[in-house]
């Protein structure tokens, strides 16, 4: 387990912000005092301070105003978290490069689950010295610790020697640190120092049951925690995809073409891991690692688990399309990844079967165009279990929709139901049209839609459609009829509202267009 | 390929020398915005023989469905079309449509497409393009637009449908079109007046809203020319 402590968030996002070239931010010297100030209760009070200003003997906690007084130079910029959350989330990002499993350890802190994975830096230190020099390069002030568990790996990032290592002697390493190591509150600090408990060490061998007593199980918590005792698991920032292929490049890379090839190749590798399970990939993300730090993620779905290597080169080279110049490789991609964060049993491929072929390259062509145009653009009708026109069919995303989507339990009720014809387009939401009807519950004699005036020459209907009168967002019932106008156009208008009702202080019936027939 | 796809309505076939031309690009004009539902059925009508074991791509700039409405699955019904067969993608732009036009139409799992605009030119060269990748993959392509256009054609037919009246005894009948043929790669144009038959699925001849009362031999009435 690896505790990353960005120690001087705040003041490093501040100073990066005003691009001060990085390899001569850290010589001190020259570096100003830089101060972030936020109202704690009724004071302007430092939260966070740079390494200068804490050599003038600054901290956080101070008064603004005292902290102007001692130092009159100083630079002071308002917190924001919000900035301070988003850095912390792109770092977290970018650390997804030595491991899947990131965690966000707020304000300022990152844990990286490296169990695993430093082999492929060549080690344990191979993969801290590469951190560091990347961390640096980005000009942040930072503190790193390993240990075998979070709780120890947090208590030597921050209290404990830089850089330390400790596997299978987290004893010894936390023994000599402060109680505050151990994440409990200030409060419970305070306490057991006011009893003379100040290092962890001190507190090892207490007695358990009193400790507790007095302290609240808290405190032996975070211990047996910090010692292995109890598990305590990382809840990582993004989920786990299943499967995983990636790719460094000792020369930065950077024209489309050359990612696609990339998406091909690891997409065949995964092709042998996904084979070998049954399984099939629903949705696909491809991760870019720049060079200079910024993470792109391009995420696909698919509409049938995929496996072939072609397929899904397919679906990159259509969302590369849709980017254009969103796409920006800067100075190239250093690090390639291909996830499979949704995985489903397919089955193997079956060669001549009449209609498969076609069924799967149609699957291609949805696929394609979703990718491109967006999912949600790509649509399929699907009838759903209502009788209120505008609810009676959803549409949805092709690639979620498979089957016959409610039609045959449509067709069938078509048949019993003996339904009145339905129009051929339908509008959005029933435009408010202005009609004159000869009788109250009579189809209109003329209408006005759009500022255009059409004469009724013939009506059918009423086919009344109740509303969903179960729920207090129902609507009044609703007459539909189907009207021509002069001009042989086809109309599906209907009446909300019945006059009968009028008298129990119904609002007054209003005539609405909901759609046109062929 | 396959041959023609007759209409069963022996003036229409003659005219296009035995039907509906499958891997070509057909344009279905509506006389004016209103119509477009009427131009839609029609075109649904023509495709429904061929449309019934093939997917069919309903591709529509976005714009023309908040203006138009969009297809209806019960309503698409009556005209043949299962609705578990369509495919909506709605698009931005008209580059887009043209784009996802020409996906579907070279796609051999697509055995119709509808590509549906509202007013405005359309590039010659895309719908060359168009009519190319249909000739590939056979699949039959309607263009749909909200108002006659002005532009040259290359499309194989062009038809200027609209609604008429079809009143049976003060209430709307069976759909009733109105369709002019103004280009044909076979030369010979015409006007007709049609109705959809939901019980046969196919038009037939319709006979005139107005009470005939002319001699049963002058039927110039079914020539609306």
């Amino acid at each position: 387990m690896l505790s990353l402590w960005l120690r001087r968030l705040s003041t490093d996002r501040i100073a990066r912000l005003h691009k001060v070239s990085p390899p001569f931010r850290n010589a001190g010297r020259g570096e100003r005092a830089l101060v972030v100030t936020g109202r704690r209760g009724n004071a302007e009070v430092l939260t966070a301070i740079n390494d200068s200003a804490e050599r003038l003997g600054l901290a956080p906690g101070f008064a603004l105003a005292q902290a102007r007084a001692m130092h009159p130079g100083i630079d002071a910029a308002p917190e924001d978290a919000g900035a301070d959350a988003a850095l912390l989330e792109s770092i977290a990002d970018w650390c997804l490069r030595y491991t899947p499993l990131v965690a966000c350890d707020s304000p300022d802190g990152l844990l990286l689950d490296i169990s695993g994975c430093a082999h492929l830096y060549g080690g344990e230190r191979e993969l801290v010295a590469d951190l560091s020099g990347r961390l640096e390069d980005a000009g942040f002030a930072y503190s790193l610790a390993i240990a075998g568990t979070i709780g120890a790996a947090w208590a030597a990032a921050r209290y404990g020697e830089p850089a330390s290592y400790a596997g299978g002697e987290e004893l010894a390493l936390l023994a000599p640190l402060p109680l505050s190591a151990l994440r409990l509150p200030p409060a419970t600090v305070a306490g057991l120092a006011r009893v003379g408990l100040k290092r962890i060490g001190d507190i090892v061998d207490l007695p358990r049951a009193p400790l507790t007593a007095r302290f609240g199980s808290e405190v032996l918590r975070q211990l047996d925690r910090a010692l292995s005792y109890e598990q305590e698991p990382l809840t990582p920032r993004l989920p786990v995809a299943p499967y995983v292929a990636e790719q460094r490049f000792p020369e930065p890379i950077a024209r489309k073409e050359d990612v696609l090839a990339i998406t091909a190749r690891l997409a065949r590798r995964l092709q042998f891991a996904l084979e070998r399970r049954g399984d099939g990939a629903r949705r696909i993300e491809l991760t870019l690692f720049r060079a200079d730090g910024v993470v792109r993620r391009i995420a696909a779905g698919t509409s049938r688990p995929l496996r072939n290597p072609d397929d899904i080169r397919a679906l990159f080279v259509e969302r590369l399309a849709a980017l254009c110049d969103a796409f920006d490789p800067g100075f190239g991609f250093d690090m390639a990844r291909l996830s499979v964060i949704v995985a489903e049993p397919c089955p193997s491929e079956q060669i001549g079967i009449v209609g498969g072929e076609d069924a799967a390259e149609l699957c291609r062509l949805v696929d394609r165009l979703s990718a491109r145009l967006d999912a949600r653009r790509v649509r399929r009708l699907t009838a759903q279990d209502s009788h209120i026109p505008e609810l009676a069919e959803a549409v949805l995303p092709a690639q979620v929709v498979n089957g016959d989507a409610g039609w045959n339990a449509f067709r069938q009720y078509r048949e019993q139901a003996n339904l009145p014809p339905r129009p051929l387009r339908l509008l959005a939401r029933p435009e408010p049209i202005e009609a004159v009807a000869e009788v109250p519950d009579g189809p209109p004699l003329r209408f006005r839609w759009r500022r255009a005036l059409h004469e009724v020459i013939a009506a059918e209907g009423p086919e009344r459609i109740e509303g969903a009168w179960w729920s207090e967002h129902g609507g009044p019932a609703r007459d539909y009829f189907r009207v021509e106008d002069k001009s042989g156009l086809r109309f599906w208008l209907f009446r909300a509202g019945l006059y009968r009702d009028l008298a129990q202080g119904a609002a007054a019936p209003s005539w609405f267009l909901h759609g046109t027939f062929a | 390929m396959s041959g023609p796809l007759p209409l069963g309505i022996p003036a229409i076939d003659e005219v296009l020398r035995g039907g509906l031309l499958p891997g070509a690009l057909h344009e279905i004009a509506a006389p004016g915005e209103p119509h477009i539902a009427a131009a839609a059925g029609f075109a649904l009508g023509l495709a429904g023989h061929d449309g019934k074991r093939r997917t069919v791509f309903w591709i529509v700039e976005e714009i023309a469905i908040a203006e138009n409405g969009a297809p209806h699955g019960a309503g698409l019904y009556a005209f043949g079309l299962a609705p578990e067969r369509l495919v909506m993608v709605s698009v931005a732009h008209r580059r887009d449509l043209l784009w996802a036009m020409e996906e579907a139409l070279r796609s051999r799992a697509v055995g119709v497409v509808f590509g549906e605009m509202r007013g405005g030119r359309i590039d010659e060269v895309a719908v060359r393009r168009l009519s190319l990748a249909a000739a590939d993959s056979g699949a039959l392509a309607f263009l749909l637009r909200a108002t006659p256009p002005s532009d040259a054609s290359t499309a194989a037919t062009r038809w200027i449908v609209g609604a008429v009246p079809s009143v049976i005894s003060q209430c709307p009948g069976a759909p009733r079109f109105v369709a002019h043929l103004v280009r044909n790669r076979y030369g010979p144009l015409g006007s007709w007046i049609l109705e959809w038959s939901d019980s046969d699925e196919r038009f037939i001849l319709a006979t005139h809203a107005q009470p005939v009362a002319a001699p049963a031999l002058n039927r110039s009435h079914r020539q609306v020319a």
